[in-house]
């Protein structure tokens, strides 16, 4: 049954954007819509050989015949993988000249929900033009509608994605040095797409020794599949009890990463950012890319290997977008445990990442507590309050009028840049708020920041 | 008006691309599984067309996110899509395949519980939820499941394996033309399980090419089939649909048979045996179903034309009465095997009356009544139609024409040694006319019931 329509409108049951198409499965994400909108991507790329995978959710199934039929009816060849990681799928795109991909994967949402990635032929995310056309295509329903004799069929690529993308991984770390260290490892892979490879790259293909839970990918996810701090107490629990250097906790498309250390503390992701960063710098040449909102500590990193970092608006599209123009090394975005590593593929990979700071650990032989607490300190204060989002415009100013000695970026709300700090305000893309951020070397700075910040917001809450 | 999409009581049929559309398959697939009132899982199967992969995705990806299981049998004949969904007590089933139709056309066919087709009342209630945008589907945690069924076409040969003798059988040469179509599957079967192996042509599945149309008719049956059962010493010859639901017979003398004998002959055999007298056909099949069902104390029971008419008079009648559905196309039904029209039971059923009676098909063919059946057709003007109709009963019934008149169906005459039947087909924008004769061709009412209908 339907709910009320203002509740609807609140938990964005069904969204249908330049995002793609993200909902909860059911009365609102149905095989119709997702049939359509895959029938205006095949028709959008154009026919051809298109990419198909999925993550463990229990809808997937249903959504890869949804969107196999909408692929077929527009002439495009089906080429499946099967259960993958989002990362796995587009290596997989940008390595067979297929005509573009589709993940279903609803990411780090909760298990109601599913939504459809969408890859161009090179693997990466459609631009923002792309996109807008490829939702007006949708709307129009004007679709490449094939007859019998144009029609393709599916081949099953399953067995032969996974080694392409661990084999580029592999390539950017040394790998013997990692091997000779026999890590002992602790992984929560959250039953997701990522549970079979993981287990392979890290016990095989990296030697290490393994401990894991939540690598089932027949299962449900056991946690709240976003890795954070609050979900990752049975992985934090499993770290201390097995003795392990590090463990690493995955989103259920294996595109985010989360760390423990080894005294059982999850790390900020800001902090696993910049470990992977100065793990990659001396080995990769390029600059660095991250959004607005990722920790100051990336400058420093960066600095200190002669390298700039680039900053722009949130999302991991816009960061590669920007990676792309400035031929940047390496990217991600700290707010979301996100590492992109150009060597690999522009996208969020949680293998690179994993890789790099295995390659850190066995290069400097400190454990992972050390190596977090060399890392550059900030001290961030971050919330969120309601918001409607027309009212962006006045706070603004009024932000920019609080604090006129700063150096203001309006390309993502606003970033307010002062010598001691920084205040970072947005409106979500997912949700009715407003996210605040600040950040500075010293805990005094910061909070003035952040409560001025969230001052004058609340001053124009609903 | 070409019409490249019919969505009506029969289900939704039409040319993929221009006409039929992903679309409007996720949209009734979901409204019918709104409309299946019984628990229970769903049967899929389909023909080779190539389009069938697209709408089979589909179709699954409706029936699973309605909360059905799904057993998708893959490419498999009608049949053994119906016998499947008794076997398992599934809810009901869908059939994707356009039979008879050129490649480029595909269909969806419904059915129920026990492998039945819907009743007119059923179809329309069907009908109603796909216009209204009925749906069912249920939260992630509900979903259905696919599975598939490698024994469906094993056990469905045990079952004609218990009603016919194949030992007796596996003495014949047969020759089958499979039209590129599902039979192939079930005789190739046939032939590792019981050792009776017809001779195939055009077995291999195909999705865009057919050899030929697959259509069951004497025209289809003389391209390939015929010419090569005389060099083969065959029995007789048999050719099926893309389904396998219906079939056309070529007999030892290498003569395409009418498609109309299928019926008088599957009779001829199974009136003998069965308790019930009842045979049902439609008001365009011809009247030697008459004389050889009345020569077995039977009765015939006509209904207009089409499967859902068929069904609703087999559902009006206590199932032992009834010993044989079928239309002049070669669709044939045994009630006692399955409530299915079934071109491959046809086939054993004619090969038994050919062991059994000692006599080859040409010659118990040759001492059946003779009858000329003539058959056209004319684009339809279908404001006009109610006028032509009129005119017609005005010239051969209530004038001096004497003839008697059914009108449940367009317009039926019947005079003793004649009879014409005009109506609107139910798939094409056409007038169908034909008329029979005993004896010979009925060339002059023929020219005038054409010319009348051409004035509109």
């Amino acid at each position: 049954m339907a709910k009320p329509c203002g509740e609807s409108r609140r938990e964005h049951l069904l969204k249908i954007g330049v995002s793609g198409v993200r909902g909860v499965v059911g009365d609102f994400l149905t095989p119709a819509i997702a049939t359509a909108f895959a029938q205006a991507f095949g028709t959008y790329v154009g026919g051809g050989p298109v990419v198909l995978g999925r993550d463990t959710r229990a809808s997937g199934a249903m959504l890869v015949h949804a969107v196999t039929g909408g692929l077929l009816a527009s002439g495009c060849e089906v080429v499946q993988v099967g259960v993958l990681p989002t990362p796995t799928i587009q290596v997989y795109v940008s390595a067979t000249g297929a005509r573009g991909g589709l993940a279903i994967t609803a990411s780090h949402n909760p298990p109601e929900y599913n939504a459809l990635k969408l890859f161009n032929a090179r693997g990466l995310f459609f631009n923002g033009y792309e996109r807008a056309e490829l939702v007006d295509l949708y709307h129009q329903r004007a679709f490449r509608e094939s007859v019998n004799a144009e029609m393709r069929g599916i081949v099953d690529a399953s067995h032969l994605a996974p080694r392409i993308h661990l084999d580029r991984v592999l390539g950017l770390v040394d790998v013997p040095r990692i091997r000779t260290r026999r890590m002992r490892v602790a992984l929560d892979a959250v039953n997701g797409a990522a549970s079979v490879m993981s287990c392979t790259f890290l016990r095989d293909d990296l030697g290490c020794e393994l401990h894991a839970i939540a690598v089932d990918p027949s299962r449900p996810f056991p946690r709240d599949p976003e890795p954070r701090a609050d979900t990752l107490t049975d992985l934090a629990r499993l770290v201390v009890e097995t003795g392990a250097d590090i463990g690493f906790g995955q989103d259920p498309d294996g595109d985010r990463l989360a760390i423990v250390d080894e005294t059982g503390r999850v790390l900020d992701n800001d902090d696993v950012l910049a470990m992977v960063v100065d793990s990659a710098l001396p080995r990769l040449h390029g600059d660095v890319v991250v959004n607005l909102t990722t920790s100051s500590a990336i400058d420093d990193i960066a600095r200190a290997q002669g390298r700039r970092v680039h900053r722009t608006p949130v999302g991991e599209a816009n960061v590669v977008e920007m990676m792309e123009a400035v031929g940047a090394a390496i990217g991600g975005e700290g707010s979301n445990g996100g590492v992109i590593c150009r060597q690999v593929h522009l996208c969020r990979d949680s293998f690179a990442a994993m890789a790099l700071v295995l390659d850190r650990v066995a290069a400097t032989g400190l454990r992972v507590s050390q190596l977090a607490a060399k890392l550059p300190r900030y001290v961030r204060r971050q919330g969120k309050v309601p918001f409607e989002h027309g009212r962006l415009g006045r706070l603004v100013q009024q932000l920019v009028e609080a604090l006129p000695e700063a150096e203001a970026d309006t390309s993502d709300g606003l970033k307010l840049s002062l010598p001691g700090g920084w205040i970072h305000v947005r409106a979500s893309n997912t949700e009715p708020v407003l996210r605040i951020a600040a950040e500075a070397p010293d805990r005094d700075v910061a909070d003035e920041l952040y409560e001025k910040a969230l001052a004058l917001a609340s001053r124009e809450q609903p | 008006m070409t019409r490249a999409l019919r969505i009506s009581q029969v289900g939704v049929r039409g040319v993929v691309g221009p006409g039929l559309t992903a679309t409007h398959v996720v949209e009734f697939v979901a409204a019918f599984v709104a409309f299946l009132r019984e628990p229970g899982v769903v049967v899929v199967a389909r023909d080779p067309r190539a389009s069938g992969l697209m709408i089979r995705e589909v179709t699954v990806a409706a029936l699973l996110a309605s909360g059905r299981d799904v057993v998708d049998l893959g490419i498999a004949p009608t049949p053994v899509l119906q016998h499947t969904i008794t076997r398992l007590r599934a809810a009901g089933g869908i059939s994707i395949g356009a039979s008879h139709n050129a490649p480029e056309w595909n269909a969806l066919k419904f059915f129920g519980g026990r492998g039945r087709y819907l009743s007119t009342a059923e179809a329309n209630e069907l009908l109603d939820f796909y216009h209204l945008g009925r749906s069912c589907y249920v939260g992630h945690e509900a979903l259905g499941t696919l599975t598939s069924d490698a024994g469906a076409i094993d056990a469905y040969l045990d079952q004609l394996a218990a009603a016919f003798d194949f030992d007796a059988l596996r003495r014949l040469t047969v020759v089958v033309d499979c039209c590129n179509g599902t039979s192939a599957l079930v005789l190739g079967r046939l032939g590792q399980r019981h050792g009776f192996r017809p001779v195939l042509i055009n077995e291999r599945l195909e999705g865009v090419a057919f050899a030929h149309e697959p259509s069951t008719t004497a025209r289809t049956v003389a391209l390939q089939l015929a010419p090569v059962v005389v060099p083969l010493g065959a029995a007789a010859g048999f050719l099926f649909d893309a389904d396998s639901d219906r079939v056309a017979i070529a007999d030892n003398r290498g003569r395409a048979l009418s498609e109309e004998l299928v019926l008088p002959l599957v009779a001829d055999y199974l009136l003998p045996r069965e308790q019930g007298r009842t045979v049902i056909t439609n008001l365009s099949t011809t009247a030697l179903v008459d004389d050889v069902v009345r020569a077995h104390g039977g009765r015939v029971m006509r209904v207009p034309v089409g499967r859902q008419a068929a069904a609703d008079a087999l559902a009006s009648l206590p199932p032992e009465t009834v010993a044989l559905a079928g239309e002049g196309t070669g669709a044939v039904m045994m009630p006692r095997f399955n409530f299915a029209y079934d071109g491959i039971a046809s086939m054993l059923a004619v090969l038994s009356l050919i062991v059994e009676g000692g006599r080859t098909l040409a010659d118990m063919v040759d001492a059946y009544p003779r009858y000329v059946m003539l058959k056209g057709e004319v684009p339809l003007a279908a404001s006009r139609m109610p006028a032509v109709l009129a005119r017609l009963r005005e010239r051969f019934v209530t004038g001096r024409g004497g003839g008697v008149a059914t009108i449940v169906d367009g317009l039926r005459v019947d005079w003793p040694d004649r009879w014409f039947h005009v109506r609107v087909s139910q798939t094409e924008p056409i007038v169908r006319v034909i008329s029979e004769q005993r004896g010979e061709a009925p060339e002059a009412l023929h020219a005038s019931l054409l010319e009348e209908v051409r004035r509109g």
